[in-house]
């Protein structure tokens, strides 16, 4: 997965824009653009996270929602009790490794489970699972039920204003960063070359003696913990946690954002989730029903740019 | 001196038809079994079940003793045995190079390492491209497996195969759909892997089988109609009736 250097540079050019978007708002006069860049960071993450198991590992999990979701009602929960928990649950420190944690702990079960299938098996056991968490939380009136459950204020990042939009888009750019660094070393390690045989022919794989079920439930794992850092982000960002952002409609979506950009290239996924939130936001502005148009615009990708918008400008 | 396949009882039924019928098979260190037999005779069948793939419904297996009957494909890999396949599976869209390396790293185990870049590793790759040499693909290393001929596959499916330094090899149809040139080639480098690698092959290419072959099963119906050496197994009125009378 070496980069063209057409790809480099739109990677460069499109990093530096995102560096540089709290001036670029400011200078064209729309402050929102910061909170649609923070969006397209936590949306990149989650994405991200699925495209290791969608596109390197080739597990087409349809419930990665619920991974983001719990990261959210994770860090929104601990905050709902901090009174009684003591000032820690409101400190990043201490919540997001949890917002982490408690869904890579879950997936370390429920991937033990979904992983003894395969094809589309997997696909609605993933899917049956993610909305079996959507429905307890829309059942959970303590925690707002389907009116979703409102966080005070931000979690608390030394050195940074809770109120401060620009500073928390910074965290999540550098957060997109960090994970998309990891990613790229995972993909390239002894365990990274293993998904990839695991992907492309499971048999032969076991004809070299390999036991896949191991590498795949961690995949899983690994996939479920990035998606609940992003879930993480993403309550700080609306300062708010709802059950939508664990239906079955958001799994979708974070497939097409794979998909959109181009399976299995980390980088597709970023450009898929980014074109998402922005083409979200530009449509929605004179349609409500703007999915009209996504509509098109992602059969136009699938039959014209099999490997997605990233691997079209990889060229060949 | 006890064999180093030993398959006993072997018996394997799809619904109503009779796959594997009470099969016993013996493969010797350093010799080169031959399975032959008709379309639909339950050769792939038979090796399905030796590798691990079908479990079978009664018999046993053993390898150098020890009772493999239950065990997982990848653990029979570990205890020495591994197939190649009939059909090509190689990994289409790594190269020649990559695919035998991953081989390597399966076998050298620290599959889960998650840090350190895997595609330079020399420890990897030195084994790797020296199992291709062997088979005559050193050339070819860099190549996409999809951009391989028909014939280069295949000889990098045996690469695949002998890079898990297995103590037998259950190679399924090595010659299917080789030219007559890329036959004697691939003849010539099985018959030199006989010191160290047991074979037991299936082969629809008669000249291959008899060319290479110290002794000689044929099955029909699932079940063994005769076994023993190559002349012998000419020679035989059962055979000939059954499968080389029309050939």
């Amino acid at each position: 997965m070496r980069e063209s250097p057409r790809q480099i540079i739109v990677l460069a050019i499109s990093f530096a824009l995102l560096a540089a978007l709290p001036w670029i708002a400011g200078a064209v006069g729309r402050p929102d653009f910061v909170t649609l860049g923070s969006q397209a960071c936590v949306m990149a993450i989650a994405a991200a996270s699925l495209d290791l198991l969608m596109g390197r590992t080739g597990l087409p999990s349809f419930g990665h929602a619920a991974w983001l979701g719990l990261g959210a009602y994770t860090v929104g929960i601990l905050a709902f009790h901090a009174r009684d928990l003591g000032p820690w649950a409101l400190q990043a420190w201490a919540v997001w490794p949890l917002a982490v944690l408690v869904p890579a702990a879950l997936a370390a079960v429920i991937g033990a489970l979904c992983l003894r299938t395969s094809g589309i098996s997997f696909i609605m056991i993933t899917l049956a699972f993610a909305q079996m968490f959507f429905f307890l939380f829309v059942a959970l009136k303590t925690y707002g039920g389907d009116d979703g459950l409102t966080l005070r204020r931000r979690s608390t990042i030394p050195g940074i204003a809770p109120r401060d939009d620009v500073a928390f888009f910074y965290v999540c750019l550098v957060a997109l960063v960090l994970v998309l660094l990891l990613l790229r070393r995972v993909a390239a390690s002894r365990f990274g070359t293993v998904l990839d045989g695991i992907r492309q022919n499971e048999r032969r794989m076991m004809a070299m003696g390999l036991a896949p079920f191991p590498y795949k439930l961690a995949a899983f794992v690994l996939s479920a913990a990035i998606a609940g850092l992003a879930g993480a982000l993403h309550v700080n960002l609306f300062r708010f946690a709802s059950p939508d952002v664990l239906h079955w409609t958001m799994s979708g979506e974070l497939m097409v954002m794979v998909v959109l950009g181009g399976l299995g290239s980390l980088w597709g996924a970023v450009f898929g989730a980014a074109a998402m939130v922005v083409l979200h936001a530009v449509l929605a502005q004179w349609t409500e029903h703007w999915q009209i148009v996504l509509g098109p615009i992602l059969v136009a990708v699938v039959l014209l740019a099999r490997r997605g918008v990233w691997g079209a400008l990889g060229g060949k | 001196m006890s064999a180093l396949l030993e398959v006993r009882g072997l018996a394997k039924r799809f619904g109503g038809l009779v796959a594997t019928d009470g099969l016993n098979l013996d493969v010797q260190a350093g010799e080169i079994h031959a399975l032959i037999g008709p379309n639909g005779a339950g050769k792939t069948t038979a090796i399905a079940q030796i590798a691990g793939e079908l479990r079978p419904d009664a018999g046993t297996i053993r390898l150098a003793g020890q009772d493999v009957t239950a065990l997982p494909v990848p653990a029979r890999v570990k205890a020495g045995m591994t197939r190649s396949f009939q059909i090509t599976q190689v990994l289409m869209q790594s190269t020649a190079l990559a695919n035998v390396a991953m081989v390597e790293q399966v076998r050298q185990g620290h599959s889960f390492r998650l840090w350190r870049p895997a595609a330079r590793d020399e420890r990897l790759l030195a084994p790797a491209r020296a199992m291709l040499q062997r088979v005559g693909l050193a050339a070819r290393a860099d190549v996409a497996a999809e951009d391989l001929s028909h014939g280069e596959r295949r000889q990098l499916e045996l690469a695949m195969a002998l890079a898990t330094h297995p103590r037998l090899l259950l190679l399924d149809e090595p010659m299917a759909g080789l030219g007559a040139t890329e036959s004697a080639a691939m003849t010539a480098l099985l018959a030199a892997l006989k010191q160290e690698v047991a074979i037991l092959l299936v082969e629809h290419d008669m000249d291959a089988v008899f060319a290479l072959a110290d002794r000689i099963t044929v099955l029909e119906g699932g079940r063994v109609i005769a076994s023993g050496a190559p002349d012998a197994i000419r020679a035989d009125p059962a055979v000939r009736e059954a499968y080389l009378g029309a050939a």
